[in-house]
């Protein structure tokens, strides 16, 4: 009969020791090989407090375990380890540990909302998500994904200039993520827009890419969404028992 | 057939009866064990009740005052039935104060007894003082003095609530849901959290059964306003570290064992059929269900009939149940009694 048990040995959990005496009995090597214990002996009781200071996180303590969201959810039937649900229920009792070994595929999320649909309690899973990404960033867990540096230089034009030039994003984004600006695909496009698109059309994206227009009388708009923007990163890790610097993305693109 | 109507019991289903008797004046002879009325929500000190929300003082207690007042009932406290015996429409009653009662017919509202702790003793109750039951931190709370561990008068900052202790546990003969202790253990989960706000409160359950509209006003409530933690997990045992209470189980969500330390650990305890069942199912010849509660005749046709025709049963002499269906069960006694009787005639 198989022993259920044996999936839940994780392989880090192992321990083998070279060279090991206990009570005078040599244990060394492999075929003494230790367990670590897998008790959660304690539980981080701020975890949920801070997950529901974020944005999309606000909801969570409402969720009573039902499942609906993992099943209901477009990644989870991609990859089983992909598990809303779960996760939810790390956050709201604490077990940081257990949440950390799936922090590289949180991201996942492809923000398709069924699991909001769904939930019977309005937990918005979908934004707990967001929330728990966000939250990875901010705790130094995880780096931040390509689609998360590239909302930044989006939003950090938007801000910057009340427009978006596409070749500046692009160039940003390309940078940020330490990706070559020759690409071949970037390339092979820029030679049809030459080809096809009409030459005033072209005169403008090219005056664009050098001079990077900017809204009129934008700067008072700028200066308060700066300010809000400032406001609620401070705020956010604050909640996360954070320095206030380091928060605000605006001010890190240079012109 | 003006003989009065012998009540047994003077909680919240047996005080309904007399009050609902009175009422349409027939006289009731009201007995009591204890050397007081009330029942459960006054002799165990009750705070506030599910689902109205007023202090169990004021709500069973003005309906002590109604019927101690009605010149129509005769009160008999510290007293038990002795012997009861003849047909419906003539029973004859002995109590144990020495006096004879006639009676038309008897209504038994002799409730239930709380589970007695003692009898889990892995979860610690009666080895660490800062174990308690539900029913000790109602009466921290009914008492003004706050909810605070036994050991040191401290505030706990994190107290654990155990559901199921004493149901649902075929390994101490308990099959049955006491129906209440979810709905108790969100209220008093709430009543910590208004308390003391720092104090994080977590419900151990194996599920969780607030029936009915007690859904949103407690279960929900109790997550969405107040922040309780459920953590689904039949605890193995508690110990102590010498500092804290250490809470041992499986958390089946997460297949993990967890060993938590707690300031205050209490056990939702269930109904117990009352442990003068055997007793009072000799006395007055009525028979009991499997589980050790009174049984019920007939669940359709006529409401609160016994095996024996001319008594009648009300409340959680049945089985484990609310205060307010016991009341409605007195009156639906009551009612039965009187239609038994030809009472309604008979007024008319």
């Amino acid at each position: 009969m198989p022993i259920h048990e044996k999936e839940l040995i994780r392989p880090e959990n192992l321990r083998t020791h070279e060279q090991l005496t206990v009570d005078g009995v040599d244990v060394s090597g492999h075929w003494s090989t230790f367990i670590q214990s897998r008790v959660v002996t304690d539980y981080n009781e701020a975890m949920q407090d801070e997950i529901a200071a974020l944005p999309g996180g606000e909801f969570i303590h409402r969720c009573w375990q039902c499942g609906s969201c993992t099943n209901a959810c477009t990644v989870n039937a991609v990859n089983p380890d992909f598990n809303p649900r779960f996760w939810i229920y790390l956050v709201r009792v604490g077990m940081e540990a257990e949440l950390l070994r799936d922090k590289d595929i949180v991201w996942q999320c492809v923000s398709c909302n069924k699991c909001t649909t769904i939930c019977p309690r309005d937990v918005n899973p979908e934004g707990v998500m967001k929330a728990l990404s966000h939250w990875l960033e901010l705790k130094g867990h995880t780096p931040k994904s390509p689609s998360m540096v590239f909302d930044e230089v989006f939003a950090d034009q938007v801000i910057r200039r009340g427009k978006i030039e596409d070749g500046r994003t692009i160039r940003r984004f390309f940078e940020r993520t330490g990706q070559a600006l020759q690409q071949d695909w970037l390339i092979e496009m820029a030679k049809r827009l030459v080809r096809h698109l009409p030459v005033g059309l072209l005169a403008r994206l090219g005056w664009s890419a050098v001079i990077a227009p900017r809204t009129r009388d934008w700067s008072r708009a700028r200066a308060a969404i700066e300010e809000y923007v400032h406001d609620q990163h401070a705020a956010q890790r604050q909640a996360l028992g954070l320095d206030a610097a380091g928060g605000a993305s605006t001010t890190r693109e240079g012109a | 057939m003006n003989d009065p109507i012998l009540i047994v019991g003077g909680g919240p289903a047996g005080l309904a009866a007399a009050h609902a008797l009175a009422r349409v004046g027939r006289r009731g002879v009201l007995v009591d064990k204890a050397d007081r009325l009330g029942g459960a929500p006054i002799l165990s000190g009750y705070a506030k009740l599910v689902p109205s929300g007023e202090w169990a003082k004021d709500a069973i207690g003005g309906m002590v005052e109604r019927v101690r007042a009605d010149p129509l009932v005769e009160v008999h406290t510290g007293t038990t039935v002795r012997a009861f015996d003849g047909s419906p429409g003539d029973f004859t009653a002995q109590l144990s104060d020495g006096t004879a009662v006639r009676a038309g017919a008897a209504i038994l509202a002799t409730g239930f007894t709380h589970f007695d702790s003692l009898n889990k003793p892995e979860w610690g109750f009666g080895t660490f003082p800062d174990v308690v039951t539900t029913t000790q931190v109602e009466q921290m709370i009914s008492s003004g003095r706050g909810v605070r561990c036994p050991s040191d008068g401290r505030k706990p900052q994190r107290v654990a609530i155990l559901l199921c202790v004493g149901s649902r546990d075929r390994q101490i003969g308990r099959e049955w849901c006491s129906k209440i202790c979810c709905t108790v253990s969100t209220n008093l989960a709430m009543e910590i959290r208004e308390e003391l706000p720092d104090c994080h409160v977590y419900i151990y359950y194996m599920d969780i059964r607030t029936f009915g509209l007690y859904e949103t006003k407690y279960y929900w409530r109790s997550q969405e306003e107040f922040k309780v933690k459920y953590i689904k997990a039949r605890i193995a045992e508690v110990t102590s570290d010498g500092q804290k209470l250490i809470v041992k189980g499986e958390d089946t969500l997460v297949k993990r064992p967890v060993t938590i330390p707690f300031d205050l650990v209490v056990h939702a305890i269930g109904m117990d059929p009352n442990v003068d069942n055997k007793t009072i199912a000799s006395t007055f010849g009525v028979a009991l269900e499997p589980h050790g509660y009174l049984a019920r005749g007939n669940s359709y046709g006529n409401m609160a009939e016994t095996s024996r025709a001319g008594i009648f049963v009300a409340g959680a002499a049945t089985g484990p149940e609310t205060i307010d269906d016991s009341i409605g069960q007195g009156h639906a006694a009551a009612i039965s009694a009187l239609g038994l009787l030809g009472a309604a005639r008979a007024i008319a």
